[in-house]
């Protein structure tokens, strides 16, 4: 079973385009949901998500994903109901009212969201981490370190997941309950374990990079790479569709 | 008493971890589980201490199921120490860290002061250092004290000697010999078969989610076809005196070919010289 965006060998589409036109249209994509309100395009860029996502066996870890986002989206949406009155009134508040504006603009807000993420994960989960850093310093011209601090930082997320699980299991053995009582009890019962898990963290990341410099880590540039990245007629496609997506919606009003 | 019944175990639906694993601690019992890296051992703890519930099967705690009894219940009955005390360890100072079980079982109060008192003088520590900065053996030290302390029947140890120098596993293997000595029933995961020969009493071996044998220390350290099937190395007085006969055959009945330990050798040396 594969962990938090790691990637998941395949041989679809979104698999064989090359790393920097995933990440194009994922940037794009992402900036194309959050220059509209049109609920209805929003939609379809959701779905067209989903497509994607189920073109290349990635729809279950994906819809995972998306229900981590739809919890922070809602609470974004709460905010939003709660402080942006608009539309016929629906709720008095004292501080102002929800409208079917306010309404609106929270599903908008979910929705969105949600949109906006799904290629972003894809790319991770279609992608060698280490075909994505090369990439950008190799087509993008972005300094190795930069996206070596990129890469690290997102393959250090599964590291500190699993440290965490274990740090809890280490405390669950000697009778802490976190299936106890209810989320103060539980943010009461966690705070102590970040002490362990910065500790932890701090020592790989150490780690880390002591073995980065004994491996020549300053000595790398932008021709060390060997592996070259060359676009076809296919990411050109793509990326002319991220592009026709981008300029729609900005000339459409 | 510790008792599998058939039990089945597995993290994701398509790989099966333990499959079909039966056998019985009795108290006051010290068990070695040896075998191959993914054999099924550091599951089989889990499933010991609650923190895995069996797929199928059932573990038994003095006859109660793992699947019936609170963490915390468990947890009093079974201490269990991890291979990376820095799991473990989450208080600021070497007292708090030791207090910290007694809290999170609500039991904090003179009794426990006093334990806590005991234990600092038996393991020699400074009660205001920082548990994060002492060094990897005297963490895992404290580690183990933090589960002695709260003084539980049965103590599990997942690979307690990994990463410690020769000094630091002598002082943490000794403690666990008195502590054993004083009744406690030990379970111990090992990959040291020097330290298994020194101190289990009794070997499980595992092999691919089952016990592939299990018996007296030196039965099954001296089985050559568990040996193979583990890939398991003997403790080298063992290795010596299998290696014997094969080097003369008149030394097979002699007792060199059964010396398990350095002074099981030393006097079957003597023995031949005279």
């Amino acid at each position: 079973m594969n962990g938090f965006l790691e990637y998941v060998p395949g041989d679809s589409l979104l698999h064989r385009l090359n790393p920097v036109t995933k990440i194009v249209f994922a940037v794009l994509f992402a900036i194309t949901c959050f220059c509209t309100s049109n609920i209805f395009f929003l939609c379809g860029m959701l779905i067209c998500g989903i497509i994607m996502a189920a073109s290349c066996q990635m729809l279950r870890p994906v819809l995972g994903l998306m229900k981590a986002v739809l919890a922070f989206s809602v609470i974004l949406a709460v905010l939003l109901l709660l402080t942006s009155p608009s539309g016929d009134v629906l709720v008095e508040l004292p501080w102002g009212y929800i409208g079917t504006g306010s309404i609106m603009a929270a599903v908008t807000t979910i929705v969105r969201l949600e949109a906006a993420a799904i290629p972003l994960f894809l790319t991770f989960y279609v992608t060698k981490m280490t075909d994505l850093s090369n990439s950008v310093v190799k087509v993008l011209h972005v300094p190795y370190k930069y996206a070596f601090t990129f890469a690290s930082t997102v393959h250090f997320i599964p590291v500190f997941m699993n440290d965490m699980k274990s740090i809890m299991e280490a405390q669950t053995a000697r009778g802490v309950e976190f299936d106890q009582g209810g989320i103060v009890n539980k943010i009461r019962l966690m705070v102590p374990l970040c002490v362990p898990l910065l500790v932890s963290s701090v020592r790989k990341t150490n780690s880390a990079a002591i073995a980065a410099e004994v491996r020549g880590f300053n000595l790398r540039t932008r021709e060390s790479g060997y592996k070259q990245y060359p676009f076809s007629a296919v990411d050109l496609v793509v990326m002319l569709i991220a592009v026709a997506l981008l300029v729609a919606v900005i000339l459409v009003p | 008493m510790i008792e599998f019944r058939d039990v089945h175990a597995s993290y994701d639906a398509d790989i099966k971890v333990l499959d079909g694993v039966s056998f019985q601690i009795q108290d006051g019992e010290f068990v070695a589980f040896v075998g191959t890296n993914g054999a099924g051992k550091s599951t089989t703890m889990r499933l010991m201490n609650g923190l895995l519930k069996p797929d199928a099967g059932v573990v038994l705690i003095d006859g109660v199921p793992t699947t019936q009894l609170k963490t915390s219940q468990i947890a009093r009955q079974v201490g269990f120490l991890f291979q990376n005390p820095d799991s473990q360890i989450c208080s600021n100072t070497v007292r708090e860290e030791l207090l910290f079980g007694f809290k999170a079982l609500g039991e904090v109060g003179p009794d426990a002061e006093a334990r806590v008192d005991g234990v600092i003088k038996e393991f020699g520590f400074d009660p205001d250092d920082d548990p994060f900065l002492l060094n990897r053996g005297t963490r895992q030290l404290l580690a183990l004290a933090s589960i002695v302390v709260l003084a539980p029947p049965v103590v599990i140890l997942d690979e307690p000697t990994t990463g410690l120098d020769y000094k630091e596993c002598v002082k943490v293997m000794d403690i666990i010999r008195r502590l054993h000595e004083a009744g406690t029933t030990i379970v111990m995961v090992c990959h040291d078969m020097e330290v298994v020969g020194d101190f289990a009493k009794r070997v499980v071996v595992m092999s691919q989610g089952g016990v592939v044998d299990d018996g007296p220390t030196f039965d099954v350290l001296r089985n050559p076809q568990t040996l193979t099937r583990a890939s398991l190395i003997p403790p080298q007085i063992v290795d010596i005196s299998l290696a014997l006969p094969l080097v003369d055959e008149r030394l097979a009945t002699s007792p060199l070919a059964f010396a398990n330990t350095t002074d099981e050798m030393q006097a079957a040396i003597a023995q031949e010289v005279c």
